[in-house]
């Protein structure tokens, strides 16, 4: 009896918390699986999982891992932010029009945060003061930074400031020849921003009001606790805005252009990583860390698409596979520990 | 005498009161500035002629324009009622009409009447088809809306591209040509399949109790289903209906260019068709939606694209003008916004009543 209560008890306990991520860290080891046996080790080349792979994937998806983790605060609360797409649209054209103008550097760079910012903060004031839905005010936003886009310029504009192209040239690099691998601007600034994204949500008052707000009770709980229920709200908007803003810049760097048909359904791949990253939009569960991987996943699934020569449409279709895999996956994970 | 006076005017504020109470009445408030803007800007505007025995003018044009968005529109409405969302419409729209267009293009005769239906029902089949399996993600697998459409809305796209291999997908087939710029009494194709569709649903939602289900469903699923609704099934065929629907927009859509592009049609035009659901008066939360608003939306979105032109704007900067009735439309209809009207009134109210007093003490 007594032995028997024993070992119930050293059945290690999952905490709730982390089972949506369970199915996270699953997809991603079953695509990593996939790409060792079918372009790595198990062909008999090198190894397909390595320090060159991760670089490379942080390379192409720095951009989406900045618009992730704005995402997944939003999401957090149980919110939405389709806006980032042509925030990140907007913000390169500005960048480009503003070297034409003989802008500097830093001033460039600023003000293209700032109306990442800016547009999180309309949000923000419609879904707090007016009460309008995250996805419908988001979408309204959405349809102005896109018209704005549109307003800056129909062309694509090329950037050809030469303090922009040395940012983004300059990488450190290392390992030697067919295994080399760099760390680039962007990826810096990516990592920073998922590094201060973890510490707010995790460490700081401002972060546990953000969960409390995805309970689903209109921020009854929060408020009941006297924490401030309307300002984190507002700021969680502000705080995707913000990084929409920054990967408009990094995405600017990537491409040394702006174009006002960037990032149309870009923020469905954001979403779409938080959700591989295990965070449920309903609100309240989720690690701006699954989303990172979330990022990783999606990035290699467009690595294996191309290592296999297929058609850039049979990415979609992965993607969807994908996604509709893991959220089954996550049903199980789920049903079974209840 | 004054009495009088002072109980029309007050019969006319509580007729504006009631009126603005109702979720059309900004809408149509929205649609009737658009019309008047333009009326004032180009005074031809409202002009409707008869060519050939079919009509022509600006308004048939925005009525022929509203038909794509307002199909989508129609169906998103009801899943909306259940407080779902579906964003793979734009994705279906492409499918089923290259799924059309396929089939045409590799039969002898395209022109061939025969041809046409069979391409038409393959096309809305295989909408059908991608409705069962959203209401089947959302229903049996109880995955979130949201995600559940946003699988095919991602991958529909790459479907349809695997169907049209990449290329642009033309076919030249009169029949087929004349479901999307064809008129039936005069009155062009596309408005009377929504006219139609518009009639057929709203019978089935207020003349049966399929309504009232779904808004039950839409204010608390578990409690509709201890009540005897069967949520579940009637979730389900709603998809099913928005899916196909869906199907029938791309094809009306694509009908008059008889051309397949996978990579545009449709694109994005799941937003519109919730933007118009919205502007409709419908909440997002589920519960309350109305069709008869979502038509109205539908226009208010054609107008305000034919806004664009007529007020020699370029067309790229449409986006801006949608966000800003958007916003207009949600604000005026926010509860902050009612409540501010309701303080003016009361103190409007106070006011009168302390000139009565005064006269009173006269």
């Amino acid at each position: 009896m007594n032995t028997a209560h024993a070992t119930l008890r050293r059945v290690p306990r999952i905490d709730r918390r982390f089972l949506p991520v369970i199915g996270t860290v699953l997809t991603l080891a079953v695509i990593l699986l996939i790409g060792e046996l079918r372009y790595g080790l198990g062909s008999g080349s090198r190894a397909f999982i390595s320090m060159k792979l991760l670089s490379n994937l942080l390379v192409d998806n720095s951009y989406l891992l900045v618009l992730a983790v704005g995402m997944t605060f939003v999401i957090l609360t149980g919110g939405i932010d389709l806006s980032v797409g042509a925030v990140v649209a907007l913000v390169g054209l500005v960048t480009a029009k503003l070297f034409m103008a003989g802008a500097s550097l830093p001033v460039v760079v600023i003000v293209g945060v700032l109306i990442g910012t800016t547009c999180g903060l309309v949000i923000g004031v419609l879904v707090q003061v007016f009460d309008i839905q995250p996805f419908i005010a988001s979408l309204a936003v959405m349809f102005l930074a896109r018209g704005l886009a549109n307003v800056v310029s129909v062309q694509s504009l090329p950037i050809e400031d030469q303090g922009f192209a040395a940012l983004a040239a300059w990488s450190l690099k290392f390992g030697e020849g067919k295994s080399l691998w760099r760390i680039n601007a962007s990826m810096i600034v990516a990592g920073i921003v998922l590094l201060v994204g973890f510490h707010i949500l995790h460490h700081t008052r401002f972060g546990r009001t953000v969960y409390g707000l995805g309970a689903g009770d209109q921020g009854q709980a929060v408020r009941l606790m006297g924490l401030s229920e309307g300002r984190t709200r507002v700021l969680v908007y502000v705080i995707s805005g913000t990084c929409a803003g920054i990967a408009g810049i990094l995405f600017a760097l990537y491409t040394k252009s702006g174009f006002n048909l960037t990032g149309i359904g870009m923020e469905l791949d954001a979403i779409a990583s938080v959700v591989i990253g295990g965070t449920l939009l309903v609100g309240g569960y989720g690690f701006v860390l699954g989303s990172a991987v979330g990022v990783l996943v999606y990035g290699l699934i467009q690595v294996l698409i191309a290592r296999e020569g297929l058609d850039s449409w049979w990415t979609k279709v992965f993607i969807g596979v994908v996604l509709l895999g893991f959220v089954i996956l996550q049903k199980i994970v789920a049903v079974k520990r209840q | 005498m004054s009495d009088n006076g002072r109980a029309a005017s007050l019969d006319i504020g509580a007729v504006l009161r009631k009126a603005s109470g109702h979720s059309t009445f900004w809408p149509s408030i929205a649609l009737v500035a658009l019309v008047i803007a333009c009326g004032v800007k180009s005074p031809g505007f409202l002009d409707v002629t008869v060519q050939d025995g079919h009509l022509f003018g600006q308004p048939v044009d925005i009525l022929r324009n509203s038909a794509t968005p307002l199909l989508l529109a129609l169906g998103m409405c009801l899943v909306i009622a259940t407080s779902g969302i579906d964003l793979s419409v734009g994705a279906v729209m492409a499918i089923s009409l290259a799924v059309s267009l396929t089939w045409i293009d590799s039969s002898p005769a395209g022109g061939d009447p025969g041809t046409v239906v069979v391409a038409l029902l393959l096309g809305l089949l295989v909408a059908l088809v991608i409705g069962v399996f959203n209401g089947f993600l959302v229903t049996v697998l109880e995955i979130q809306p949201f995600i559940a459409t946003m699988i095919l809305m991602v991958a529909g796209r790459g479907i349809a591209m695997l169907l049209t291999q990449g290329q642009i997908t033309t076919v030249t087939s009169p029949p087929f040509k004349a479901i999307g710029s064809g008129f039936f009494l005069g009155i062009p194709n596309p408005v009377v399949i929504a006219a139609v569709v518009f009639t057929l649903l709203a019978l089935l939602v207020r003349r049966t109790a399929f309504g009232m289900m779904l808004e039950s469903i839409g204010i608390n699923r578990e409690a509709s289903r201890l009540a005897g609704v069967r949520a579940a099934s009637t979730t389900w065929i709603v998809y099913v209906v928005c899916g196909l629907l869906a199907g029938l927009a791309g094809i009306v859509y694509g009908a008059p260019t008889m051309a397949a592009d996978a990579n545009n049609i449709g694109l994005m035009k799941e937003m519109d068709a919730i933007m118009v659901v919205v502007l409709g008066g419908t909440k997002l939360d589920g519960g309350r939606f109305s069709l008869a608003g979502t038509v109205v939306g539908a226009l208010i979105l054609s107008a305000l694209e034919r806004a664009v032109v007529i007020f020699e704007l370029p067309s790229q900067t449409t986006p801006l003008f949608k966000a800003v009735v958007l916003i207009a439309v949600c604000v005026a209809a926010s509860p902050l916004f009612a409540e501010r009207m309701r303080l003016r009134r009361a103190r409007a109210e106070a006011a009168r009543a302390g000139a009565m007093t005064s006269e009173v003490v006269a």
